[in-house]
């Protein structure tokens, strides 16, 4: 009953920031299953992906609605990464769970330095529009 | 070479490493789409996060079915972290519009710092 309000608990937390900054929120719900529900890495990721996909769904629709999807580039990209996840997925699975979790940790600690420099760049202003040549 | 087939490179090199990405780390791939669209391509960070969430759709999906295939998704879990999520996520949009980025981007940081150091401990 605990572990059942807990994965609800987990997807409402994580599904807000993730759509606040327009990610999966994969970076999220893996390492809370593996850390604070002690999922195997491999099921942790399965399970994450499975979550990504509808909260993918209706962030685009409500970005859709803010007119904040540019769909030329978007399908293009979309398309390239089916290719690419089926590719990375299988390599994934082919991997001991203890390496993977520690591969995964190292990227999780090179996107917390990369978003702490961006915090850092921002400086305060909450978007940056592109140079205009 | 064609304006038509140039204009490709860069979202098909995107979509390459942020697939691979998904795929290998059971996440969106929105970590590298947005910051190669912001960067790379140069559109705005508010566009960026609006065409990333559209590409996860497509690379989460397919990342997914590997993973179901291999007997690796515990599907219970996926429909109750859904259930919040679905919720979360239409809060999350609007707190896009209205919140300080640098005030998410921060707490963000360091929620990935301390759960990456006890991953790789």
């Amino acid at each position: 009953m605990l572990e059942i309000a807990g994965l609800i608990a987990l997807g409402l937390f994580a599904g807000g920031i993730a759509a606040a900054l327009g990610i999966g929120g994969g970076v999220i719900f893996v390492p809370a299953l593996v850390v604070l529900f002690g999922f195997d890495q491999h099921i942790a990721q399965g399970t994450s992906l499975a979550v990504i996909l509808p909260t993918a769904i209706v962030a685009t629709v409500a970005h859709t609605r803010m007119k904040n999807v540019k769909w030329k580039l978007a399908v293009p990209i979309g398309l390239a990464g089916i290719v690419g996840a089926v590719v990375g997925a299988r390599f994934a699975l082919a991997l001991d769970a203890d390496l993977l979790r520690r591969m995964f940790g190292i990227f999780l600690i090179l996107l917390a330095a990369r978003m702490g420099w961006r915090a850092w760049k921002l400086d305060g202003r909450t978007e940056t529009e592109p140079d205009t040549p | 070479m064609h304006a038509v087939s140039s204009n490709l490179v860069k979202p098909i090199v995107l979509g390459s490493v942020a697939g691979i990405v998904a795929g290998l780390f059971g996440v969106g791939g929105g970590v590298i789409v947005v910051p190669g669209l912001v960067l790379w391509v140069g559109i705005t960070q508010s566009k960026a996060s609006g065409t990333s969430a559209a590409t996860i759709v497509a690379s989460s999906a397919a990342a997914m079915v590997a993973f179901g295939i291999g007997g690796s998704v515990d599907w219970r879990a996926a429909a109750l972290i859904v259930l919040g999520s679905v919720v979360g996520a239409w809060g999350g949009a609007w707190l896009a519009k209205h919140l300080s980025e640098r005030v998410l981007a921060v707490t963000f940081a360091l929620v990935l710092l301390i759960a990456g150091v006890r991953m790789v401990m």
